[in-house]
Formats: structure tokens, C-alpha cells, sequence
């Protein structure tokens, strides 16, 4: 891992096109301000890890024989609409 | 060549026109780029998620309208960027299911991290809806399985 010091209003830049400014140091609270290409997502990691994870236990539970997702439930019987 | 998954879906075998493309993968699996959408049975309310990268990652997926009406995810200016969608026809939306041996007759839908995909471009991304109010695991309890 990289470390680097940085203050108050001071940057980091990653790659050609990603930005990271320390904008304000309030007791153990650090505000950062990140400028990047629309492409590239930002999330805080602990919710990203959360949806990861629920990933994770969507494939380890994916049961294709279940009788409970195979039986038509009344009334709902949409599907994702892909068609152009 | 073996090519078959361990679902029996030969990814060989799926054109490349319903492919589905997610540039960055999904949360958790960021080499997982191209899936597709299966069906799992005849008026089933849950699809199958694919992955043509990787034959043993799969996972049900629902419209989550089906189980949550008023169900209003807001994708940001950003997201709606990332995936060029224009207007509503631009989006095609479903959710991932949880099935735990615990809840026989229930199932848990992502209402935080839903798959959105547009079906002009075909492609896809996993919005992470934080601070949306919208939970990961929304319970649905679906009808019991006559023994």
C-alpha cells in the first residue's frame, strides 16, 4: 500500500483523470472530495462490501430446482423487459 | 470441449446478441463481465443471471415490482450517464434473491443494489443505492409448497 501525507486542501491524483482532495480534518472525521470520470463508481467501501457480499450469497443460494421459485406466484409473472 | 456449466447451460452455445455487458462486473466480482438473462420455469416469477464468463456464477433474479409496487429506486445523472439511458425505455431493472434453509417459504430481494440494464445498448451495471432507505434483504414470502 501506498502512503502518502496530505493536508488540508491538499490532493492526491490518481491515474490521468482521478482527483482526491482532503477537504476538511475534524477530529478523526476526514471529508475527501473526489473528482472522476463518470465511468469510474465511488461508493463507501463498507457498502460496497455489504452488496458484495449479498452477491456472493445470491450465487451460493441460486437453487434452479427450487419448487418454491418454479411454481407461477398469482399475478406476477413479469420478466425484465431486454428487448430494444 | 467442455463448455457445458454445472446448470446444464451450454454458455458456448448463447448468441452474442442476448448477451449482456457489465463493464465493471459486479460488486464482489469484478472479472464477471458478460451475463445473460435465462428463464428458470414457465410463469416462474424469478429469471436466472448468468455469467458467460464464469459457467458456475448464477444467481435468481426478480422484477422487483412483481413483490414491491412502490418500489422508486433514483439513479443519479451519473448513473443514468454510465449506461446512456435517455428515458424510462432505456431501462430494464431486476433485483437478486436470497434463499436461506431457514425461511422455507420466504425469499430475500436486493432492493439496494439493483441490476439495471439497457436494453438499446445491452448493457448493464449494479447500482449500489446507498442511502436510499432501500434494504439489501427485503423479505417475500411466497405461497407454500404443498409437502
Amino acid at each position: 500500500m501506498l502512503v502518502l501525507s496530505r493536508k488540508q486542501g491538499e490532493s492526491v491524483v490518481i491515474g490521468n483523470d482521478i482527483l482526491v482532495t482532503v477537504l476538511e480534518v475534524r477530529g478523526d472525521q476526514i471529508r475527501l472530495g473526489i473528482d472522476a470520470p463518470r465511468s469510474i463508481t465511488v461508493h463507501r467501501q463498507e457498502v460496497y462490501l455489504q452488496v458484495a457480499s449479498e452477491n456472493s450469497a445470491a450465487i451460493a443460494s441460486a437453487d434452479r430446482e427450487s419448487p418454491l421459485l418454479r411454481r407461477p406466484v398469482p399475478g406476477a409473472v413479469a420478466k425484465p423487459d431486454l428487448e430494444p | 470441449m467442455e463448455a457445458a456449466s454445472p446448470n446444464g447451460i451450454d454458455v458456448d452455445e448463447i448468441p452474442e446478441d442476448k448477451v449482456i455487458l457489465f463493464d465493471e462486473g459486479i460488486p464482489g466480482l469484478p472479472d464477471c463481465h458478460r451475463f445473460v438473462l435465462l428463464d428458470l420455469a414457465p410463469d416462474s416469477a424469478f429469471q436466472v443471471l448468468q455469467s458467460v464468463d464464469s459457467p458456475e456464477v448464477s444467481m435468481i433474479v426478480t422484477v422487483p415490482w412483481l413483490f414491491f409496487p412502490d418500489y422508486a429506486p433514483e439513479l443519479s445523472d451519473v448513473e443514468q450517464a454510465s449506461l446512456a439511458i435517455g428515458g424510462p425505455e432505456d431501462v430494464a431493472l431486476f433485483c437478486s434473491v436470497v434463499l436461506t434453509p431457514d425461511d422455507k417459504d420466504t425469499v430475500f430481494v436486493n432492493l439496494m443494489g439493483p441490476f439495471v440494464v439497457n436494453p438499446g445498448t445491452r448493457r448493464g451495471c449494479q447500482f449500489v443505492l446507498a442511502g436510499s432507505g432501500y434494504p439489501l434483504r427485503a423479505p417475500v414470502k411466497l405461497p407454500e409448497v404443498p409437502a
